[in-house]
């Protein structure tokens, strides 16, 4: 169990961390949110003592970290680094030694990861002839080489093409599975929604939500109501002018409701329009969820 | 992972990734062959076989007349005597070039303008030398009573043991390894600048750090490319010795073992020294065309090392005293003194100790500076600022 217990960090009169806290599960997949500056890679440089908070604690198993317990983390930082001008699998075999494997062990742990990620046959390559998408296998490679306990990703998806998205989703995945405790940041909300369960979002320095992305969707003070209508192919937006419209083209209307508003007025409306094709309500998504709450 | 593992981990690295890159290895290789054609072109330009003399005789040699001039040359000549009939025989000889001069057994040398002046006088002492032993026989007078009036009955006698240099010599060969330890830095602490500022700009730095702590990485580094250093400088070295005897006028600098031992002990301080200092200078800033902007301070402090070193090979002065006890002089200065014998066991031990404290501490704070440095992204990092942003 990974716990960030109330952080605190100021560069000079910014505010990185106000007191963020938050914990992980083994085997727990957590997707880490926050609009760009809200804190999440200074919080996750404070995990590898990269960054000292001015106050808060980061535990591991109720255990402040030393060397020996980050040993068995995995880090790959937003801002990508490998030296480019080393071979593959020399490269590959450093980190996991770094990560206190013996040398023989490190040899076929490298070996399994080429093999996996398809790139064995590129082994002795510098890594700077690697394609970009193929630098960034090896990058997570790096820190997955040593069969981390705890693994933190600043951004794993971004610059990746659908096909690399899957891999690296996959490979989240199963890391869990696994018994991992597993944190990455990203902006792709609809691909976070899809691949775990948990989220927190962090917005100044403060995490501002919480928990289970299901129970914070059901909690949400909004509904969303997809409408949409067969016969009519134009704007819908007339019609509901006392409602919030989060969107209307071709037919189809999304609005935004409280909680307890009444269904029965829109239905009404809705059924006046023409042939009534959808009637969806539901609680907001992930990123409506995330824009309610960081106020964007 | 315990220390030590760490440190040698991340100097292995730097030392297998530099020795395996093609720019290391043609370095290498192009000074190597400087060095080696620096002593062998000379050798073989330069011919320091003995000359052959060869020398008309007219009318009858006189008895070990070779010998004798052969001796006075200082052995730096071979004798040939080539007998001829008569006066006119030999000067036809001497213009065509068959011998270079000619002793005429009546009493006169014949010379030309090609007769060198160093066998004109080696031929004229050889024959006086033979003349003094005939009448010093005749009069029954040894030849050693001769040498003895003509010494005045003295006897030239060293004090020094046999097989220790002079100070001077001595002074001469810490001055040498001044200029070697000079050029170490200047070489392998831009590699060392150069190597923690890609580090940094390739943002690796971020998953090492994550693994170890930052004056590990600091002193890793130093060491791996230090040995590296070493390594090279050795191997030219080596060429050298192997070389050198290719060259007749070769002689090992004969400097006492001591001076030898004491030269090798600043080598090394020195070079720890600046070596953590350049790490900590690469850390503030992100970018190459920085580098040299970082290393100025350091650069100017190892010029004035270097020529307070030059001003005092002469011998001792208040200047090279004081800077021999100054951390970041002494590994330059201090090797002079030894070596001229100017150094009181007191200074030694004091400028020693504040040596190695101040490695210590410069590997602990630059190690800070390193970890604020390496993090903050770009631009240039001022040393207070990297200071205070960690407290590792």
């Amino acid at each position: 169990m990974l716990e960030v217990d109330s952080l605190h960090k100021r560069y000079g009169d910014v505010v990185a961390l106000d007191g963020c806290s938050f914990r992980v599960r083994r085997g727990q997949l957590l997707g880490f949110l926050g609009p760009n500056g809200s804190g999440k890679t200074t919080t996750m440089r404070s995990v590898f003592s990269l960054v000292r908070p001015e106050s808060g604690m980061v535990r591991w198993d109720g255990k402040q970290i030393e060397t020996a317990a980050r040993l068995r983390f995995g880090y790959m930082p937003e801002q990508r680094g490998l030296y480019p001008r080393m071979k593959v699998a020399p490269q590959l075999v450093y980190f996991a030694r770094l990560h206190g494997m013996e040398k023989a062990a490190a040899r076929d742990a490298a070996n399994r990861w080429l093999d996996r990620l398809g790139l064995a046959d590129r082994a002795t390559s510098r890594l700077e002839q690697l394609s970009h998408g193929n630098q960034q296998r090896i990058q997570l490679a790096a820190a997955l080489i040593h069969d981390p306990d705890l693994l933190i990703l600043d951004e794993p998806f971004s610059g990746l093409d659908p096909i690399g998205v899957e891999d690296m989703m996959k490979i989240l995945v199963e890391r869990a599975e696994r018994g991992a405790a597993v944190v990455f940041s990203s902006h792709q909300l609809d691909l976070v929604e899809d691949l775990c369960e948990d989220v927190v979002i962090i917005a100044a320095g403060k995490v501002v939500l919480a928990g289970p992305i299901r129970e914070l969707r059901a909690r949400s003070s909004h509904r969303y109501l997809e409408i949409e209508i067969a016969t009519s192919g134009s704007d819908l937006g007339h019609a509901f002018p006392q409602y919030e419209i989060v969107h209307s083209a071709d037919g189809r209307i999304r609005l935004r409701v409280d909680d307890d508003t009444p269904l029965e007025p829109l239905i009404h409306i809705a059924a006046g329009l023409g042939k009534v094709r959808q009637f969806a309500y539901a609680p907001p998504n992930l990123s409506e969820v995330f824009r309610e709450v960081v106020g964007q | 992972m315990s220390t030590f593992h760490s440190i040698m981990l991340v100097a292995s690295r730097d030392f297998k990734e530099r020795i395996s890159s093609r720019a290391f290895q043609m370095s290498t290789g192009i000074t190597l062959l400087f060095v080696a054609g620096w002593i062998i072109i000379p050798a073989i330009f330069i011919n320091n076989e003995p000359e052959t003399w060869k020398i008309g005789i007219i009318g009858t040699e006189p008895a070990g007349l070779t010998s004798a001039i052969e001796t006075a040359s200082g052995h730096n000549a071979v004798v040939e005597t080539v007998p001829y009939d008569s006066r006119d025989a030999a000067e036809t000889a001497m213009e065509t070039g068959d011998v270079q001069m000619a002793i005429d057994s009546s009493g006169s040398v014949l010379i030309d303008n090609d007769t060198g002046d160093q066998m004109q006088a080696a031929v004229i002492t050889g024959l006086a030398t033979i003349q003094i032993s005939q009448r010093a026989d005749e009069l029954g007078i040894e030849i050693t009573e001769i040498t003895d009036l003509l010494t005045g009955g003295y006897q030239i006698e060293s004090v020094t043991p046999p097989g220790t240099a002079d100070t001077e010599s001595n002074r001469v060969f810490a001055f040498f390894v001044t200029v070697i330890l000079f050029m170490s830095i200047v070489t392998y602490g831009s590699w060392i600048l150069i190597g923690v500022i890609e580090e940094k700009t390739n943002r690796v730095v971020e998953v090492v750090l994550g693994t170890l702590r930052p004056h590990h990485l600091l002193a890793g580094k130093v060491l791996g490319i230090g040995i590296l250093g070493i390594a090279q400088i050795l191997s030219i070295g080596v060429i050298a010795l192997i070389l050198l005897p290719l060259q007749d006028a070769f002689s090992v600098p004969s400097a006492a073992g001591s001076v030898l031992v004491w030269a090798f002990v600043w080598y090394v301080l020195g070079f720890a020294f600046y070596a953590v200092a350049y790490a900590a200078a690469g850390s503030l800033v992100s970018r190459q065309e920085e580098a040299q902007n970082a290393a100025f301070p350091l650069t100017m402090m190892l010029m004035a090392a270097y020529f307070i070193a030059t001003f005092s090979i002469t011998g001792e002065n208040p200047v090279l005293m004081i800077a021999s006890l100054l951390p970041m002089f002494a590994p330059m200065t201090m090797p002079l003194r030894i070596a001229g014998g100017d150094a009181a066991t007191w200074e030694l031990v004091l400028s020693l100790s504040l040596m190695v404290v101040s490695i210590y501490g410069l590997v602990r704070l630059a190690g800070r500076v390193y970890a604020g440095g390496l993090l903050q992204g770009a631009g240039r990092v001022k040393w207070r600022e990297a200071f205070r942003a960690s407290e590792t």
